[in-house]
């Protein structure tokens, strides 16, 4: 498994929304690992999986996991999907509907295998479901089915793009739950766009931030996102909405990242050179917050 | 905010709890800090950092005496004093930085603050934060 680690540097020139961008990208994935590529969207984030997959083709440059090169520019080398031994999972599950759910997962095994399936069925909660077919399911349960069809496939590696984007907050946390409690069983290398800060602490051991089409920043989800230039340990970034100056004070309104309102008493030097609109960070102590659980 | 520079003198920690010394020109600071996951690189001995606190923490005393619980004294001279209804803003003099306290209006008049006045200025060390020299 050592040999496993995925190395990438490519690049691709691609037409945004924005106009032209140059994805750039330079890293390791060591194997076994859950990944979250993070960043806005347009930022290359779904071109590098795809990149990964085989399905688009990078201008120049190398991509190797473990031993096997899936491409080289120089060599003219460039492993068609199929022989990747990937699974790709979208936002749409795009599941078979005139199957049943096991047969649809049935269909991604390389070979039939019958113990295998009702351990997926069983770890995604499927077993009652299993003669169903698609249309007679919740959106949290296709995706259910999608992910076991996209491990049913044993890959050696898995790649999610923003895969819960379109369910609801509860079904996403759920999910979420199941997405770690399956990557611990199986190990399999994953790799994960999200623009969920929630989700990429709840499931990733690594983050990789891409903004423009360069990576700017990796490590633990901890490390790259809490700042840690200051001790204060309850800190939640937002975006000023309003200052009022209120008797000797000003009270500043922010909205957080998830639109929470956060009202915090600032005085004359802090907001030197603050104004509606800027994104700030509201820090406080651990100390000092108090906490009571929500009825 | 309140900004002192100092010099981390001493960290002595129980578990993730940590109680860091600063040194600011010669006289103690204490900070109650929580330890993060990986300690970052400035959090050591001999570093140079902020110590930061909130006009809000920061109680005024005058003529005290007796023992308290509070770690941060500045002994400060008024040198300014904002009234506003209900909460005002102290300016003060510490060593060579300016401090702002923010108390009841109430509290001036009881104290019966005004400019040139020799006061005390006390934190709780749970309220100081540390920060990272910029």
């Amino acid at each position: 498994m050592a040999n496993d680690v995925i190395y990438i540097d490519v690049e691709k020139r691609m037409l945004t929304a924005n106009g032209p961008m140059n994805l750039d990208i330079q890293t390791t994935i060591p194997a076994g690992e859950l990944i979250a590529l993070f960043g806005e969207s347009g930022a290359g984030k779904t071109t590098l999986l795809r990149i990964l997959a085989g399905l688009v083709i990078p201008d120049k440059g190398l991509i190797r996991f473990g031993n096997t090169v899936w491409f080289d520019s120089a060599k003219q080398i460039n492993i068609v999907p199929q022989q990747r031994n990937i699974s790709l999972m979208f936002q749409d599950y795009a599941l078979f509907p005139n199957m049943t759910v096991e047969q649809n997962i049935q269909f991604a095994q390389p070979e039939k295998n019958q113990l295998a399936l009702n351990d997926l069925l069983e770890m995604f909660g499927l077993s009652e479901f299993r003669k169903r077919k698609p249309n007679g399911l919740s959106g949290g349960q296709k995706q259910r089915v999608a992910l076991a069809r996209a491990l049913a496939r044993k890959p050696q590696l898995l790649l999610l793009d923003e895969p819960l984007s379109a369910l609801d907050a509860e079904m996403r946390a759920t999910l979420q739950d199941e997405i770690a409690q399956a990557h611990q069983l199986l190990g399999v290398t994953t790799i994960m766009v999200s623009h969920d800060l929630n989700e990429v602490f709840r499931l990733a051991s690594q983050v990789l931030c891409i903004e423009n089409g360069t990576i700017t920043r990796t490590g633990k989800p901890e490390d790259v996102f809490l700042d840690n230039s200051i001790s204060g340990k309850v800190q939640i970034t937002g975006q000023i909405a309003r200052i009022e100056k209120q008797d000797t004070i000003y009270i500043v309104t922010v909205i957080s990242g998830n639109n929470q309102i956060i009202k915090v008493i600032a005085f004359e030097n802090d907001l030197e050179n603050l104004k509606i609109g800027d994104r700030v960070m509201v820090f406080s102590k651990a100390f000092n917050p108090i906490i009571s659980k929500l009825r | 905010m309140n900004k002192l520079s100092g010099i981390i003198s001493k960290i002595q920690h129980s578990g993730a709890i940590l109680l860091v010394d600063v040194d600011v020109d010669g006289q103690n600071f204490s900070a109650m800090l929580i330890e993060s996951a990986t300690r970052p690189e400035w959090l050591e001995t001999g570093h140079n950092i902020e110590l930061v606190f909130k006009e809000t923490e920061v109680s005024l005393a005058k003529n005290l005496s007796g023992i308290i619980s509070m770690r941060n004294r500045m002994k400060c001279t008024v040198k300014h004093v904002e009234r506003g209804e209900l909460l005002s803003k102290i300016s003060l003099r510490f060593l060579k930085y300016t401090i702002t306290s923010a108390i009841t209006t109430r509290s001036v008049d009881s104290l019966d603050l005004k400019v040139g006045d020799e006061t005390e200025a006390l934190v709780k060390a749970n309220e100081v934060s540390l920060m990272k020299k910029q």
